[in-house]
């Protein structure tokens, strides 16, 4: 049984998995049965002044029978009055000691709003602080959440004012919608930010209904930009976390959100530097009691790995992301063809045909169809291991380079050597 | 001539070039790929445009730094 407690910036939880500040964490009921269902930890939903909402809110992308691959939403902060959330957050507390209780705060870009803030949530006794700079409808248009989270000097300035009076670690959740995380990220540390969680949504717009030409979803014929989450948004995510986790100026930990929906995509997250991660969509999508999987899989994960703590895979895989221009252009793998499990769909030879480089021949032996990789012609793209939809039909294999690991970096130092 | 043997081709040549005793005077590149001008009493250009042999040239002048 490994141990599965963390510590991220001094919050400890009984496990990695925490709900994110969203729909399930809206309430004191909510918080609860989630943790009695195991999960670690709960980034509270946002406070601020309290908000009006809209009917309808959310929107789901189904693709291919998948149902909620994606989720989109146009749902503010909390909409209920501080004091209601404040009392609920007390009782949890004392009903949960040992789970890790975050409050997610958003205000107004002022110095004095978030002193007010910060002192009232830490009264009532929490372990942590989420910044929410990190919302893009609604709350941005009023210069809050990732309207301030876009512009690394207000990052930092408002990091710099909760830390002025917070007592308790401050993380900072960062938008998304922004070129180069790294650089908000880094503006965060500089403010003080005890921790950084990452993604908040991405501006979307989930689709437009052919029939009635309605955005979806809509208000009364309206529609209005959302955010996106959920398995989508996984890749974006994780490679966010990996860029901040990578980054030489930067050090402080990370919690890691977006589009995790089982252990195994925690793991990942984990292993590319995230401390813990959160969850949204996928409670949503299946419920509180997912948890319990979670838990399991990881856990029996690290003992398959012989890992007695999931700190210890902390970033394990971080200084296996680098530039592509530190990447070996001479490393090589080609596909083979496993013509005993092949069902002869094609797929793998139209995709290379028709869309890579036109190397998979097909052949007939004793009047049986076969499909055959000519190895020499072969870039190793992985399309035809991607389309093909049985498993163990076609394998990459690494092939011996003939010649000596060189990356771009390398040789353009070396042609500019011999460049008049 | 297909890609494959178009860089077999190109591998050659270089390989050629320097075991007759060329010293490598310049390389570029431009749109089509890159160009090596070898020198012994004059100077010769080979176009390099597959990819496979322009990986194959960086190989040989980071043996030829080595050495
Ligand atoms: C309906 C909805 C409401 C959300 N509200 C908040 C919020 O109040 N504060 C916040 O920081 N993030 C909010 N989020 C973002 C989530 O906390 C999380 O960052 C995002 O959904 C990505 O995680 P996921 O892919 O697991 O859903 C909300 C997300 C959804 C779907
Ligand atoms: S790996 Fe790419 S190039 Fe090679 S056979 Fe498959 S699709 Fe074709
Ligand atoms: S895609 Fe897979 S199953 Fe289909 S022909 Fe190719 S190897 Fe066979």
């Amino acid at each position: 049984m490994a141990d599965l407690r963390i510590d991220l910036a001094g919050i400890k939880s009984p496990n990695p998995f925490w709900l994110a500040s969203a729909p399930p964490t809206n309430s004191g009921y909510q918080v609860q049965r989630a943790f009695e269902a195991g999960w670690g930890g709960a980034v509270w939903k946002t406070l601020g002044e309290p908000i009006l909402n809209v009917s309808s809110r959310f929107a789901a992308v189904n693709f291919n029978g998948q149902r909620v691959a994606g989720f989109n939403n146009i749902e503010l902060i909390t909409d209920r009055p501080l004091e209601v959330n404040l009392q609920e957050i007390y009782e949890t507390k004392k009903r949960f000691p040992n789970h890790a209780i975050i409050v997610s705060l958003m205000v107004e870009p002022k110095q004095e709003k978030w002193h007010e803030i910060v002192k009232k949530v830490e009264a009532v006794g929490v372990d942590g602080l989420e910044l929410n700079f990190g919302c893009p409808h609604g709350m941005a248009e009023r210069g809050m959440g990732a309207a301030s989270g876009q512009v690394p000097d207000l990052v930092e300035k408002q990091t710099f004012w909760v830390k002025e009076v917070a007592q308790t670690p401050v993380i900072v959740k960062l938008t998304p919608n922004i070129t180069d995380i790294t650089m908000t990220a880094e503006a965060a540390a500089r403010g003080g930010a005890d921790a950084i969680s990452m993604i908040n949504t991405i501006n979307s717009l989930a689709g437009v209904d052919l029939d009635s030409w309605n955005t979806v979803p809509h208000v009364g014929g309206k529609g209005a930009h959302g955010g996106y989450c959920g398995p989508a948004v996984k890749p974006i995510a994780l490679n966010m976390v990996a860029e901040c986790a990578r980054n030489p100026l930067f050090n402080v930990p990370i919690s890691g959100i977006g589009g995790i929906s089982n252990w195994q995509d925690a793991a990942e997250f984990i292993l590319m530097g995230a401390t813990g991660v959160q969850v949204c969509t996928a409670a949503m999508h299946h419920g509180f009691s997912i948890v319990e999987d979670m838990i399991d899989g990881l856990n029996n994960y690290l003992d398959d790995k012989g890992i007695a703590s999931v700190m210890d895979l902390v970033g394990r895989s971080v200084s296996r992301y680098s530039d592509w221009g530190d990447l070996d252009l001479n490393y090589k793998v080609v596909a083979e063809i496993n013509n005993d499990v092949c069902i002869n769909c094609n797929k793998c030879h139209i995709a290379c045909e028709d869309t890579s480089h036109q190397c998979i021949d097909l052949y007939t032996e004793s009047g049986r169809p076969m499909l055959k990789v000519r190895e020499q012609d072969c870039v190793g793209c992985n399309l035809c291991s991607i389309v093909c939809p049985v498993d163990g039909a076609i394998s990459m294999v690494e092939r011996k380079s003939s010649i000596a690991p060189m990356t771009w970096n390398e040789r353009q130092s070396l042609i500019s050597n011999f460049a008049k | 001539m297909s890609d494959y043997l178009l860089s077999l081709d190109e591998m050659k040549q270089v390989d050629d070039y320097l075991e007759k005793g060329y010293k490598i005077h310049n390389v570029y590149e431009n749109l089509s790929g890159m160009f090596v001008e070898f020198e012994r009493q004059q100077i010769v250009s080979l176009p390099i445009l597959t990819a496979d042999a322009r990986k194959y040239f960086a190989a040989k002048l980071l043996e030829k730094t080595l050495v």
